[in-house]
Protein backbone atom coordinates (compact mmCIF):
# COMPACT_ATOMS: atom_id res chain seq x y z
CA UNK A 1 0.00 0.00 0.00
CA UNK A 2 1.38 3.56 -0.82
CA UNK A 3 1.98 5.50 1.86
CA UNK A 4 2.23 9.56 1.57
CA UNK A 5 4.91 11.32 3.35
CA UNK A 6 6.64 14.75 3.36
CA UNK A 7 10.16 16.00 4.80
CA UNK A 8 11.87 19.30 5.12
CA UNK A 9 15.49 20.18 4.77
CA UNK A 10 17.31 23.38 5.37
CA UNK A 11 21.14 24.19 3.98
CA UNK A 12 24.17 26.74 3.93
CA UNK A 13 26.39 26.97 1.21
CA UNK A 14 29.63 29.31 0.65
CA UNK A 15 30.33 31.37 -2.42
CA UNK A 16 33.80 30.99 -3.67
CA UNK A 17 36.79 29.20 -2.35
CA UNK A 18 37.55 28.57 1.17
CA UNK A 19 40.17 31.32 2.31
CA UNK A 20 42.36 30.70 -0.90
CA UNK A 21 42.60 33.18 -3.57
CA UNK A 22 39.74 33.11 -6.55
CA UNK A 23 40.14 35.96 -8.13
CA UNK A 24 38.21 37.02 -11.93
CA UNK A 25 39.04 39.65 -14.31
CA UNK A 26 37.23 41.27 -16.27
CA UNK A 27 37.55 43.81 -19.03
CA UNK A 28 34.90 46.68 -20.57
CA UNK A 29 34.79 48.69 -23.25
CA UNK A 30 31.85 51.01 -24.94
CA UNK A 31 31.70 51.19 -27.96
CA UNK A 32 30.79 54.57 -30.49
CA UNK A 33 27.59 52.52 -32.11
CA UNK A 34 26.55 52.32 -27.93
CA UNK A 35 26.86 49.12 -27.45
CA UNK A 36 29.74 47.28 -25.26
CA UNK A 37 32.27 44.36 -25.02
CA UNK A 38 32.65 42.47 -22.32
CA UNK A 39 36.02 40.44 -22.21
CA UNK A 40 35.42 37.82 -19.34
CA UNK A 41 38.00 34.20 -18.94
CA UNK A 42 35.34 32.32 -17.55
CA UNK A 43 33.10 30.59 -19.76
CA UNK A 44 29.62 29.33 -20.57
CA UNK A 45 28.34 25.77 -19.58
CA UNK A 46 24.80 25.95 -20.05
CA UNK A 47 24.08 27.63 -16.45
CA UNK A 48 23.72 30.75 -18.43
CA UNK A 49 26.61 32.89 -16.80
CA UNK A 50 27.44 34.45 -19.67
CA UNK A 51 24.05 35.84 -20.40
CA UNK A 52 23.77 37.04 -16.49
CA UNK A 53 27.11 38.89 -16.66
CA UNK A 54 26.54 40.82 -19.66
CA UNK A 55 22.68 41.48 -18.11
CA UNK A 56 25.29 43.00 -14.97
CA UNK A 57 27.71 44.53 -17.93
CA UNK A 58 24.47 46.46 -19.58
CA UNK A 59 23.07 47.31 -15.91
CA UNK A 60 26.18 49.51 -14.89
CA UNK A 61 25.92 50.93 -18.24
CA UNK A 62 22.33 51.75 -18.78
CA UNK A 63 22.23 49.81 -21.96
CA UNK A 64 20.40 46.67 -23.13
CA UNK A 65 21.19 43.28 -22.44
CA UNK A 66 21.45 42.70 -25.91
CA UNK A 67 23.99 45.62 -26.31
CA UNK A 68 26.69 43.92 -24.62
CA UNK A 69 28.94 41.22 -27.04
CA UNK A 70 30.13 38.72 -24.10
CA UNK A 71 33.89 37.62 -25.24
CA UNK A 72 34.57 34.54 -23.14
CA UNK A 73 36.86 31.15 -22.25
CA UNK A 74 39.41 32.08 -24.35
CA UNK A 75 42.76 32.84 -22.64
CA UNK A 76 44.87 34.09 -25.53
CA UNK A 77 42.36 37.72 -25.22
CA UNK A 78 40.70 37.25 -22.70
CA UNK A 79 41.25 37.99 -18.34
CA UNK A 80 42.09 35.71 -15.83
CA UNK A 81 39.27 34.04 -14.03
CA UNK A 82 39.01 30.85 -11.60
CA UNK A 83 36.83 29.49 -12.81
CA UNK A 84 33.13 28.13 -13.61
CA UNK A 85 33.13 26.70 -9.72
CA UNK A 86 32.61 27.04 -6.42
CA UNK A 87 29.19 28.74 -7.19
CA UNK A 88 30.90 31.72 -7.77
CA UNK A 89 30.55 33.06 -11.22
CA UNK A 90 27.56 36.00 -10.68
CA UNK A 91 29.06 36.65 -7.50
CA UNK A 92 33.00 36.78 -8.13
CA UNK A 93 32.73 37.26 -11.69
CA UNK A 94 29.90 39.57 -11.70
CA UNK A 95 31.38 42.08 -8.92
CA UNK A 96 34.74 42.12 -11.62
CA UNK A 97 32.47 42.83 -14.46
CA UNK A 98 30.44 45.35 -12.40
CA UNK A 99 33.33 47.08 -11.22
CA UNK A 100 35.37 47.56 -14.75
CA UNK A 101 31.60 49.02 -16.82
CA UNK A 102 31.81 51.26 -13.75
CA UNK A 103 35.28 52.06 -14.96
CA UNK A 104 34.68 52.73 -18.23
CA UNK A 105 31.30 54.47 -16.93
CA UNK A 106 33.23 56.96 -15.17
CA UNK A 107 35.54 58.19 -18.19
CA UNK A 108 32.09 58.71 -19.89
CA UNK A 109 31.10 60.69 -16.91
CA UNK A 110 34.01 62.27 -16.67
CA UNK A 111 33.76 63.46 -21.03
CA UNK A 112 29.88 64.29 -20.79
CA UNK A 113 29.84 66.20 -17.52
CA UNK A 114 31.39 70.04 -19.53
CA UNK A 115 29.21 68.93 -22.33
CA UNK A 116 26.20 68.94 -20.15
CA UNK A 117 27.16 71.72 -17.62
CA UNK A 118 27.56 69.58 -14.73
CA UNK A 119 30.03 67.62 -12.61
CA UNK A 120 30.64 63.90 -13.46
CA UNK A 121 28.95 62.86 -9.77
CA UNK A 122 25.94 64.26 -11.06
CA UNK A 123 25.62 61.99 -14.09
CA UNK A 124 23.80 58.67 -14.56
CA UNK A 125 23.67 56.34 -17.15
CA UNK A 126 20.22 55.12 -18.33
CA UNK A 127 18.29 54.04 -21.24
CA UNK A 128 21.64 54.51 -23.54
CA UNK A 129 22.10 57.82 -22.39
CA UNK A 130 24.44 59.66 -20.24
CA UNK A 131 21.55 61.90 -18.28
CA UNK A 132 21.83 64.34 -15.30
CA UNK A 133 20.71 62.73 -12.49
CA UNK A 134 16.76 64.14 -11.69
CA UNK A 135 16.98 65.91 -15.16
CA UNK A 136 16.84 63.10 -18.10
CA UNK A 137 15.87 65.30 -20.82
CA UNK A 138 19.60 66.81 -20.14
CA UNK A 139 21.39 63.93 -21.98
CA UNK A 140 23.80 62.70 -24.19
CA UNK A 141 23.60 59.80 -26.50
CA UNK A 142 26.33 56.82 -24.77
CA UNK A 143 27.67 55.83 -28.07
CA UNK A 144 27.98 60.16 -28.61
CA UNK A 145 29.98 60.15 -25.46
CA UNK A 146 31.90 57.40 -26.31
CA UNK A 147 32.86 58.94 -29.55
CA UNK A 148 33.75 61.90 -28.05
CA UNK A 149 35.85 60.05 -25.28
CA UNK A 150 38.02 58.23 -28.13
CA UNK A 151 38.13 60.91 -30.59
CA UNK A 152 38.52 64.40 -28.98
CA UNK A 153 39.44 63.67 -25.69
CA UNK A 154 42.02 60.56 -26.47
CA UNK A 155 40.79 58.64 -23.73
CA UNK A 156 38.79 55.66 -25.06
CA UNK A 157 36.08 54.62 -22.88
CA UNK A 158 37.50 51.22 -21.14
CA UNK A 159 37.49 49.52 -17.97
CA UNK A 160 39.46 46.61 -16.63
CA UNK A 161 38.77 45.48 -12.91
CA UNK A 162 39.32 42.38 -10.84
CA UNK A 163 37.11 41.20 -7.68
CA UNK A 164 38.60 38.51 -5.18
CA UNK A 165 36.19 37.85 -2.23
CA UNK A 166 37.75 39.05 0.90
CA UNK A 167 38.45 36.45 3.51
CA UNK A 168 40.08 35.95 6.84
CA UNK A 169 42.46 32.78 7.64
CA UNK A 170 40.71 30.44 10.52
CA UNK A 171 42.77 30.30 13.42
CA UNK A 172 43.81 26.86 13.98
CA UNK A 173 43.49 27.33 17.27
CA UNK A 174 40.11 28.95 17.70
CA UNK A 175 38.76 28.06 14.37
CA UNK A 176 37.75 31.76 14.03
CA UNK A 177 38.22 33.17 10.91
CA UNK A 178 36.08 33.88 7.93
CA UNK A 179 36.47 31.42 5.57
CA UNK A 180 33.81 33.07 3.32
CA UNK A 181 32.38 36.50 2.06
CA UNK A 182 28.85 35.16 1.67
CA UNK A 183 26.53 32.01 2.00
CA UNK A 184 23.37 31.37 0.73
CA UNK A 185 20.44 29.45 2.32
CA UNK A 186 17.62 26.97 0.73
CA UNK A 187 14.71 25.27 2.08
CA UNK A 188 13.30 22.28 0.00
CA UNK A 189 10.22 20.17 0.64
CA UNK A 190 9.71 16.98 -0.91
CA UNK A 191 6.12 15.04 -0.74
CA UNK A 192 6.54 10.94 -1.52
CA UNK A 193 4.64 8.21 -2.12
CA UNK A 194 6.20 4.71 -0.61
CA UNK A 195 4.66 1.72 -1.41
CA UNK A 196 5.34 -0.54 1.93
CA UNK A 197 4.95 -3.81 0.18
CA UNK A 198 8.13 -3.02 -2.60
CA UNK A 199 9.55 -0.14 -1.29
CA UNK A 200 9.39 2.04 -4.23
CA UNK A 201 9.01 6.06 -3.85
CA UNK A 202 7.56 8.13 -6.36
CA UNK A 203 8.98 11.77 -5.39
CA UNK A 204 5.43 13.50 -6.23
CA UNK A 205 6.31 17.32 -5.99
CA UNK A 206 9.71 19.41 -4.14
CA UNK A 207 9.02 22.95 -3.34
CA UNK A 208 12.19 24.71 -3.11
CA UNK A 209 12.93 27.92 -1.38
CA UNK A 210 16.23 29.50 -2.49
CA UNK A 211 18.17 32.85 -1.03
CA UNK A 212 20.49 33.73 -4.08
CA UNK A 213 20.55 37.18 -2.95
CA UNK A 214 19.05 39.47 -5.88
CA UNK A 215 18.30 37.10 -8.43
CA UNK A 216 19.59 38.62 -11.96
CA UNK A 217 17.96 36.19 -14.21
CA UNK A 218 15.11 34.59 -11.98
CA UNK A 219 14.13 31.62 -15.19
CA UNK A 220 17.93 31.20 -15.42
CA UNK A 221 17.65 30.82 -11.41
CA UNK A 222 14.66 28.45 -12.04
CA UNK A 223 16.91 26.42 -14.45
CA UNK A 224 19.70 25.60 -11.60
CA UNK A 225 17.34 24.90 -9.07
CA UNK A 226 14.99 22.27 -11.42
CA UNK A 227 18.56 21.01 -12.72
CA UNK A 228 19.85 20.93 -9.49
CA UNK A 229 16.92 19.05 -8.20
CA UNK A 230 17.59 16.22 -10.72
CA UNK A 231 20.74 15.78 -9.48
CA UNK A 232 19.82 15.57 -5.81
CA UNK A 233 16.70 13.07 -6.37
CA UNK A 234 18.83 10.90 -7.94
CA UNK A 235 21.60 10.75 -5.36
CA UNK A 236 18.62 10.26 -3.07
CA UNK A 237 17.22 7.64 -4.83
CA UNK A 238 19.17 6.07 -7.84
CA UNK A 239 22.92 6.95 -8.62
CA UNK A 240 25.34 4.82 -7.51
CA UNK A 241 28.98 3.62 -8.71
CA UNK A 242 29.48 -0.26 -7.98
CA UNK A 243 32.95 -1.48 -7.86
CA UNK A 244 33.85 -4.99 -7.95
CA UNK A 245 36.49 -6.84 -5.01
CA UNK A 246 39.34 -5.31 -7.19
CA UNK A 247 38.15 -1.99 -7.65
CA UNK A 248 36.89 -2.10 -11.57
CA UNK A 249 33.50 0.07 -11.80
CA UNK A 250 31.02 -2.34 -12.98
CA UNK A 251 28.43 -0.29 -14.23
CA UNK A 252 30.42 2.35 -15.86
CA UNK A 253 27.67 3.21 -18.19
CA UNK A 254 23.76 4.36 -18.61
CA UNK A 255 22.62 1.41 -18.44
CA UNK A 256 23.41 0.26 -14.90
CA UNK A 257 23.93 3.77 -13.49
CA UNK A 258 20.82 4.68 -13.18
CA UNK A 259 19.90 8.53 -13.45
CA UNK A 260 16.43 10.35 -13.86
CA UNK A 261 14.35 10.33 -16.60
CA UNK A 262 11.56 12.90 -17.26
CA UNK A 263 9.51 10.02 -15.57
CA UNK A 264 11.00 10.16 -12.42
CA UNK A 265 10.93 13.94 -11.65
CA UNK A 266 8.64 15.67 -9.39
CA UNK A 267 6.48 18.64 -10.29
CA UNK A 268 8.89 21.30 -8.85
CA UNK A 269 7.93 24.92 -7.27
CA UNK A 270 10.65 27.40 -7.07
CA UNK A 271 10.53 29.96 -4.84
CA UNK A 272 12.70 32.72 -4.54
CA UNK A 273 13.37 34.63 -1.10
CA UNK A 274 14.19 37.25 -3.15
CA UNK A 275 16.95 39.71 -0.86
CA UNK A 276 19.39 41.68 -1.47
CA UNK A 277 23.46 41.38 -0.29
CA UNK A 278 25.21 44.43 -0.49
CA UNK A 279 28.42 42.57 -0.98
CA UNK A 280 27.55 40.94 -4.86
CA UNK A 281 26.55 42.47 -8.08
CA UNK A 282 23.47 44.20 -7.71
CA UNK A 283 22.50 42.20 -4.97
CA UNK A 284 23.38 38.86 -6.03
CA UNK A 285 25.10 35.69 -4.93
CA UNK A 286 25.40 32.62 -6.19
CA UNK A 287 23.21 29.60 -6.82
CA UNK A 288 24.74 26.51 -8.48
CA UNK A 289 26.03 23.84 -6.43
CA UNK A 290 23.17 24.90 -3.49
CA UNK A 291 20.36 23.79 -5.64
CA UNK A 292 21.08 20.51 -4.69
CA UNK A 293 22.47 20.32 -1.68
CA UNK A 294 19.22 19.81 0.54
CA UNK A 295 17.20 17.29 -2.03
CA UNK A 296 18.50 13.97 -0.91
CA UNK A 297 17.78 14.93 3.07
CA UNK A 298 14.18 16.27 2.41
CA UNK A 299 13.11 13.09 0.28
CA UNK A 300 14.98 10.90 3.11
CA UNK A 301 12.68 12.76 5.34
CA UNK A 302 9.89 12.42 3.93
CA UNK A 303 10.42 8.67 3.36
CA UNK A 304 10.78 8.55 6.95
CA UNK A 305 7.49 10.31 7.74
CA UNK A 306 5.45 8.00 4.70
CA UNK A 307 6.95 4.36 6.32
CA UNK A 308 9.12 5.36 9.46
CA UNK A 309 12.32 4.06 8.50
CA UNK A 310 15.73 5.88 8.77
CA UNK A 311 17.77 5.01 5.75
CA UNK A 312 21.54 6.28 6.07
CA UNK A 313 22.99 5.19 2.96
CA UNK A 314 22.65 6.49 -0.59
CA UNK A 315 20.71 5.84 -2.61
CA UNK A 316 17.74 5.25 -0.70
CA UNK A 317 16.85 2.30 -3.27
CA UNK A 318 13.14 0.34 -3.13
CA UNK A 319 15.63 -2.89 -1.30
CA UNK A 320 16.90 -1.05 1.37
CA UNK A 321 13.69 0.50 1.84
CA UNK A 322 12.00 -2.81 2.56
CA UNK A 323 14.90 -4.29 4.11
CA UNK A 324 14.47 -1.20 6.38
CA UNK A 325 10.45 -1.69 6.75
CA UNK A 326 10.27 -5.79 7.33
CA UNK A 327 12.90 -5.59 10.41
CA UNK A 328 11.33 -2.42 11.44
CA UNK A 329 8.37 -4.38 12.39
CA UNK A 330 4.99 -2.58 13.40
CA UNK A 331 7.12 -0.86 16.51
CA UNK A 332 8.23 2.38 14.40
CA UNK A 333 5.22 3.26 12.54
CA UNK A 334 4.37 6.94 12.16
CA UNK A 335 1.09 7.48 14.20
CA UNK A 336 1.87 11.32 14.72
CA UNK A 337 0.67 13.37 11.62
CA UNK A 338 3.23 15.77 9.82
CA UNK B 1 29.92 -2.31 -49.27
CA UNK B 2 26.49 -1.62 -49.56
CA UNK B 3 24.71 0.39 -52.38
CA UNK B 4 21.94 2.78 -50.45
CA UNK B 5 19.52 5.62 -51.66
CA UNK B 6 17.74 7.03 -48.70
CA UNK B 7 16.04 10.75 -48.56
CA UNK B 8 17.83 12.66 -45.58
CA UNK B 9 16.01 15.84 -44.17
CA UNK B 10 14.09 16.36 -47.92
CA UNK B 11 17.38 15.45 -50.40
CA UNK B 12 17.89 12.50 -52.35
CA UNK B 13 21.44 10.41 -51.50
CA UNK B 14 23.13 7.55 -53.52
CA UNK B 15 25.42 6.16 -51.08
CA UNK B 16 28.07 3.44 -50.60
CA UNK B 17 28.16 2.25 -46.69
CA UNK B 18 29.85 -1.16 -44.88
CA UNK B 19 27.86 -3.15 -43.64
CA UNK B 20 28.47 -1.92 -40.09
CA UNK B 21 28.23 1.38 -40.52
CA UNK B 22 25.32 2.70 -38.34
CA UNK B 23 22.90 5.50 -39.45
CA UNK B 24 24.55 7.73 -37.12
CA UNK B 25 28.02 7.24 -38.25
CA UNK B 26 26.41 7.97 -41.74
CA UNK B 27 24.77 11.11 -40.67
CA UNK B 28 27.56 12.23 -38.83
CA UNK B 29 30.83 11.12 -40.77
CA UNK B 30 29.55 10.41 -44.41
CA UNK B 31 26.97 13.45 -44.77
CA UNK B 32 28.63 15.98 -42.07
CA UNK B 33 25.35 16.10 -40.28
CA UNK B 34 26.42 16.48 -36.88
CA UNK B 35 23.22 17.96 -34.73
CA UNK B 36 22.74 14.25 -33.86
CA UNK B 37 25.54 13.34 -31.17
CA UNK B 38 27.32 10.25 -30.20
CA UNK B 39 26.44 10.02 -26.65
CA UNK B 40 26.48 6.25 -25.06
CA UNK B 41 26.49 4.52 -28.49
CA UNK B 42 24.22 1.86 -27.02
CA UNK B 43 20.73 3.17 -27.12
CA UNK B 44 20.40 4.55 -23.14
CA UNK B 45 20.86 8.25 -23.84
CA UNK B 46 19.06 9.03 -27.28
CA UNK B 47 21.30 12.00 -27.71
CA UNK B 48 21.18 10.37 -31.15
CA UNK B 49 17.55 10.35 -31.85
CA UNK B 50 16.38 11.24 -35.04
CA UNK B 51 13.12 10.67 -36.88
CA UNK B 52 12.80 7.98 -39.88
CA UNK B 53 9.53 8.18 -42.01
CA UNK B 54 7.91 9.35 -38.76
CA UNK B 55 8.78 6.95 -35.84
CA UNK B 56 11.40 8.58 -33.52
CA UNK B 57 15.23 6.22 -33.50
CA UNK B 58 18.20 5.86 -31.98
CA UNK B 59 20.59 6.51 -35.25
CA UNK B 60 23.04 4.49 -32.94
CA UNK B 61 21.30 1.35 -32.56
CA UNK B 62 19.88 1.41 -36.78
CA UNK B 63 22.48 0.35 -39.32
CA UNK B 64 22.87 2.71 -42.14
CA UNK B 65 22.01 -0.41 -44.81
CA UNK B 66 18.18 -0.75 -42.88
CA UNK B 67 17.37 3.08 -43.54
CA UNK B 68 17.67 1.86 -47.11
CA UNK B 69 14.37 3.74 -48.87
CA UNK B 70 13.49 5.62 -46.02
CA UNK B 71 13.02 9.17 -44.95
CA UNK B 72 15.08 10.75 -42.19
CA UNK B 73 14.73 13.51 -40.51
CA UNK B 74 17.48 15.26 -38.41
CA UNK B 75 17.46 18.56 -36.12
CA UNK B 76 19.26 20.34 -39.52
CA UNK B 77 16.07 19.67 -41.30
CA UNK B 78 13.52 20.96 -38.56
CA UNK B 79 14.17 24.89 -39.22
CA UNK B 80 13.95 26.45 -42.36
CA UNK B 81 16.40 29.48 -43.37
CA UNK B 82 13.49 31.60 -42.19
CA UNK B 83 12.00 30.77 -38.88
CA UNK B 84 12.77 27.88 -36.07
CA UNK B 85 10.17 25.13 -35.91
CA UNK B 86 7.58 25.92 -32.94
CA UNK B 87 9.46 23.61 -30.58
CA UNK B 88 12.66 25.37 -31.22
CA UNK B 89 11.28 28.59 -30.35
CA UNK B 90 9.55 26.82 -27.28
CA UNK B 91 12.74 25.62 -26.38
CA UNK B 92 14.07 29.21 -26.75
CA UNK B 93 11.67 31.05 -25.14
CA UNK B 94 11.58 28.63 -22.44
CA UNK B 95 15.37 28.67 -21.69
CA UNK B 96 14.49 24.38 -22.00
CA UNK B 97 18.38 23.70 -22.68
CA UNK B 98 21.16 24.37 -20.79
CA UNK B 99 24.18 22.69 -21.94
CA UNK B 100 22.18 21.68 -24.84
CA UNK B 101 23.97 18.28 -25.69
CA UNK B 102 20.89 16.73 -25.58
CA UNK B 103 18.79 19.07 -27.31
CA UNK B 104 18.75 18.03 -30.93
CA UNK B 105 17.42 14.33 -29.65
CA UNK B 106 14.46 16.18 -27.02
CA UNK B 107 13.52 18.06 -29.58
CA UNK B 108 12.86 15.73 -32.13
CA UNK B 109 11.47 13.23 -29.34
CA UNK B 110 8.78 16.10 -29.16
CA UNK B 111 8.39 16.25 -32.60
CA UNK B 112 7.51 12.57 -32.97
CA UNK B 113 5.23 12.84 -30.16
CA UNK B 114 3.59 16.26 -31.14
CA UNK B 115 3.23 14.65 -34.75
CA UNK B 116 1.47 11.31 -33.24
CA UNK B 117 -0.23 13.00 -30.39
CA UNK B 118 -0.89 16.68 -31.13
CA UNK B 119 -3.17 17.34 -27.75
CA UNK B 120 -0.68 15.45 -24.99
CA UNK B 121 -1.23 15.54 -21.50
CA UNK B 122 1.62 16.60 -19.33
CA UNK B 123 2.42 12.92 -18.45
CA UNK B 124 2.01 12.02 -22.53
CA UNK B 125 4.95 13.96 -22.68
CA UNK B 126 7.06 12.98 -19.75
CA UNK B 127 6.75 9.35 -21.72
CA UNK B 128 7.85 11.05 -24.55
CA UNK B 129 10.78 12.16 -23.44
CA UNK B 130 11.69 9.54 -20.91
CA UNK B 131 14.14 7.81 -23.49
CA UNK B 132 16.60 10.93 -23.82
CA UNK B 133 18.69 11.97 -20.55
CA UNK B 134 19.26 15.22 -19.64
CA UNK B 135 21.88 15.63 -16.84
CA UNK B 136 21.10 19.81 -16.30
CA UNK B 137 17.98 20.76 -16.31
CA UNK B 138 15.94 18.21 -14.52
CA UNK B 139 13.41 18.62 -17.97
CA UNK B 140 10.93 20.41 -16.46
CA UNK B 141 11.54 23.52 -18.81
CA UNK B 142 11.50 21.34 -21.70
CA UNK B 143 8.01 19.88 -20.51
CA UNK B 144 6.92 23.07 -20.48
CA UNK B 145 8.19 24.23 -23.58
CA UNK B 146 6.66 20.93 -25.67
CA UNK B 147 3.19 21.57 -24.43
CA UNK B 148 3.13 24.81 -25.50
CA UNK B 149 4.60 24.30 -28.87
CA UNK B 150 1.92 21.84 -28.67
CA UNK B 151 -0.41 24.75 -28.42
CA UNK B 152 0.90 26.52 -30.81
CA UNK B 153 0.86 23.84 -33.80
CA UNK B 154 -2.81 23.11 -32.88
CA UNK B 155 -3.17 27.01 -33.94
CA UNK B 156 -4.49 27.98 -30.21
CA UNK B 157 -2.07 30.74 -29.50
CA UNK B 158 0.06 32.86 -32.94
CA UNK B 159 3.06 32.52 -31.24
CA UNK B 160 5.41 31.38 -28.36
CA UNK B 161 6.25 34.33 -27.00
CA UNK B 162 5.43 35.37 -23.07
CA UNK B 163 4.40 32.71 -20.91
CA UNK B 164 2.72 29.72 -21.54
CA UNK B 165 -1.29 29.75 -22.18
CA UNK B 166 -1.26 25.86 -21.72
CA UNK B 167 1.24 25.14 -18.85
CA UNK B 168 2.08 26.20 -15.81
Amino acid sequence: MKKRGRGIACMWYPIGFTVAANPSAATVKINEDGTATLLTGTVETGQGALTVLGQIAAEALGIAADDVHVVSGDTDVTPMDTGAIASRTTYVTGNAVKLAAEKARAILFEVAAPMLGVRPEQLEARDRKIQVQSFPQRHLAIGDVALQAQSVKGQPAIGSASWNPPTVPMDPDTGQGKPFNTYVYATQIAEVDVDDETGEVDVLRIIAAHDCGTPINPMLVEGQVEGGISMGLGFALQEEILFDAEGRQINPNLTNYIMPTSMDMPEIEVVFVDNYDPTGPFGAKGVGEPTSVPTAAAILNAIHDAVGVRITSLPATAEKILAAIKSRGTDGLKNIKA
Amino acid sequence: MIDISLTVNGGRHELSVSPETTLLGLLRNQLGLTGAKLGCDVGDCGACTVIIDGRSVNACLMLAAQADGCSVLTIEGLATREQLHPIQQAFEVHASLQCGFCGPGIILSAKALLDGNPDPSRQDVREGLSGNLCRCTGYAKMIEAVLQAACVMRGETEDVDGKSKAGS
